[in-house]
């Protein structure tokens, strides 16, 4: 609670310094295929996440067929988590990453049961949850509660923008972020700012729709992402507009080479992409020394 | 004289051949795991920007990608080694844990902890407790030259001898791991890490040829170190099971086996001398049964 309010002071106190200088110089930026002021973009994205935040996962179920669950244990099962780990999700409101990092640390414990030094570390591990959208994290807090774990004290929820992140330096072992980096407006400030409270050893993973190369793979699912997602969002969510900015945004997210040489200019080494389901979603990740 | 100046030599040869090859080994792997080497390697990184990866793109950003790699280039030379540096900090610190925890994720993020990493580095390893025997199999086989190249008492044994106090030097340093072992065996012998495991392996086992003075390069290059791998492996094993003082019964059974390696090998020479005899003979009788009839 002090943390949030701190982070909210925080918030406040940089935002107007932000704003001011974006108004200074504002540049272009893309909304899907639009071009918006820089300073719109957060306020349309922030629109559509409110929008879809209580339909959220029943249409990732719907438009990902059930896939999203595997791409995320995928994710977590490349971070290691271990007990006693300080972790930040960024962009995971409704908590989907989040508690599948706290369940295989919560398996790791149960391994090694009968080490009491493990036991005190559990009691250390932190999760932070962060999230621009107010409308997600709440969605997220529910389904703590829903599982059991709105008592644990592992799970931090913050209300904080990528870009400008409430940590301190070198204060986190891991380093998220899954379906997120697309929706936001300078992809270079988030990643300084992941390296920044990254600790020398830490890891940056990032799981983000991205570029389908392979030729007719490439066809069909242009016409199954432009055709049937945004009815399925019309249908299901009652909401077309959002779910034709999601495709949109995905054409113009940068492609996986692209995206892993920006990763890199930020600082990371060792970094490394994997393509899932030939490019519809990329694990990228980075090492900070 | 003559000899220890081409072994040197040879030795030389074999320690450049290990560091690339240690490199190459690393290279592959990342390339099955990541589509991508173009950031774990300076080869690729020289060859990207001519290969247009995203055909897509318009050549600003094409040409702006392509500068970026160069940056990367200048300023990656050393953070690279940086990092494998750290990672085999990590590795060294975590031997250190084995006995207790295994060859294990555990011992890794302990090792970590150790050297003042976070443990998070442990996802970094694209097979972890794998890279973690392998780190040992190659600390091993560097301490191993060492000895070779320091040590003076090679120089005074037969070549079967030489062979079974190299492989006892080298089964020697598994010793303190030996509780924890076969789980380094089994890992060794995951699909996944065969490939790595077997080079590894030809090189040890190369690498006791050298020092004992073999330079063939022939069929027999193949069988002696067939015949070597097995005695290696058949011993690594045996030990596994040896409860003797300072493992005497293991050493015994590698004496035998070399000794019954070089016997074979004998008599095999003596089996082909008698063939060639017996053809001989044979040869010639025939001959004369043939001019016999003939001059007939």
């Amino acid at each position: 609670m002090a943390l949030r309010l701190l982070t909210r002071n925080l918030r406040n106190r940089i935002s107007p310094n932000l704003c001011s200088a974006s108004l200074l110089h504002s540049h272009a930026t893309s909304f899907g295929f639009k071009e918006v002021r820089e300073e719109e973009k957060s306020q349309m994205v922030g629109k559509v996440f409110s929008n879809v935040a209580s339909n959220y996962d029943l249409m990732n179920d719907f438009m990902s067929a059930g896939l999203h669950r595997l791409w995320k244990d995928r994710l977590v099962s490349k971070l290691t988590p271990f007990p006693g780990m300080k972790h930040l999700d960024v962009a995971g409101g409704t908590g989907d990453v989040a508690f599948r990092i706290l369940e295989s640390i919560n398996s790791i414990r149960r391994r090694a049961l009968q080490d009491p030094i493990n036991d005190d570390l559990q009691e250390e591990t932190r999760i932070y949850v962060c999230d621009i959208n107010q409308n997600m994290l709440n969605v997220g807090k529910n389904r703590a509660l829903e599982r059991g774990l709105g008592e644990d004290k592992s799970l931090v929820w913050v209300q904080g923008d990528a870009e400008a992140l409430s940590f301190e330096d070198n204060s986190m072992d891991g380093y998220t972020i899954a379906f997120g980096i697309r929706n936001v407006t300078h992809i270079e400030k988030v990643l300084t700012e992941a390296y920044r409270v990254l600790k020398r050893g830490g890891r940056f993973l990032c799981l983000e729709l991205s570029h389908v190369e392979i030729p007719v793979f490439k066809e069909l699912y242009d016409l199954y992402s432009f055709s049937v997602i945004p009815r399925l969002g019309e249908v299901v969510a009652g909401d077309r507009e959002s779910y034709q900015y999601l495709v949109e945004s995905i054409r113009r997210f940068p492609p996986q080479e692209k995206f892993a040489s920006m990763i890199a200019d930020a600082g990371f080494q060792k970094v490394e992409y994997e393509n899932l389901v030939g490019g519809v979603v990329a694990i990228h990740s980075g090492l900070k020394i | 004289m003559y000899r220890t100046a081409a072994n040197r030599l040879l030795h030389h040869a074999s320690l450049i051949k290990i560091s690339a090859g240690s490199h190459l080994r690393r290279l592959p792997i990342l390339g099955t795991v990541i589509t991508s080497s173009r950031f774990s390697t300076t080869a690729d990184l020289q060859t990207s920007p001519n290969q247009t990866f995203h055909p897509s793109d318009s050549s600003t950003s094409s040409s702006s990608s392509s500068t970026a790699g160069d940056d990367s280039r200048h300023g990656s030379k050393n953070p690279r080694a940086e990092y494998e540096e750290e990672q085999a900090r990590v590795l060294q610190a975590s031997l250190r844990h084995v006995i207790k925890f295994g060859w294990s994720e555990e011992a890794m993020i302990t090792g970590a902890k150790e050297v003042g990493v976070s443990p998070s580095i442990v996802g970094s390893f694209p097979r972890k407790e794998a890279a973690l025997v392998e780190f040992f199999m190659d600390d091993c086989l560097q301490r191993l030259i060492h000895r070779i190249d320091s040590g003076e008492e090679l120089q005074q044994l037969i070549p079967s001898q030489r062979i079974s106090k190299l492989v006892r030097v080298r089964l020697e340093m598994q010793a303190p791991h030996i509780s924890k072992w076969p789980q380094a065996l089994s890992i060794q012998a995951h699909p996944m890490n065969v490939p790595t495991s077997f080079k590894q392996r030809a090189m040890l086992v190369n690498e006791i040829w050298h020092a004992a003075g073999d330079e063939a390069s022939d069929i027999d290059w193949y069988v002696k170190r067939t015949f070597l791998g097995g005695i290696y492996s058949t011993t690594e094993i045996y030990m596994l099971t040896d409860r003797s003082p300072e493992f005497r019964d293991t050493w015994l059974f590698l004496d035998d086996r070399v000794k019954d390696a070089f016997d074979l090998k004998k008599t095999i020479q003596e089996a082909t001398y008698l063939a060639e005899a017996v053809g001989a003979g044979m040869g010639s009788s025939l001959q004369g049964f043939v001019g016999k009839v003939f001059q007939r």
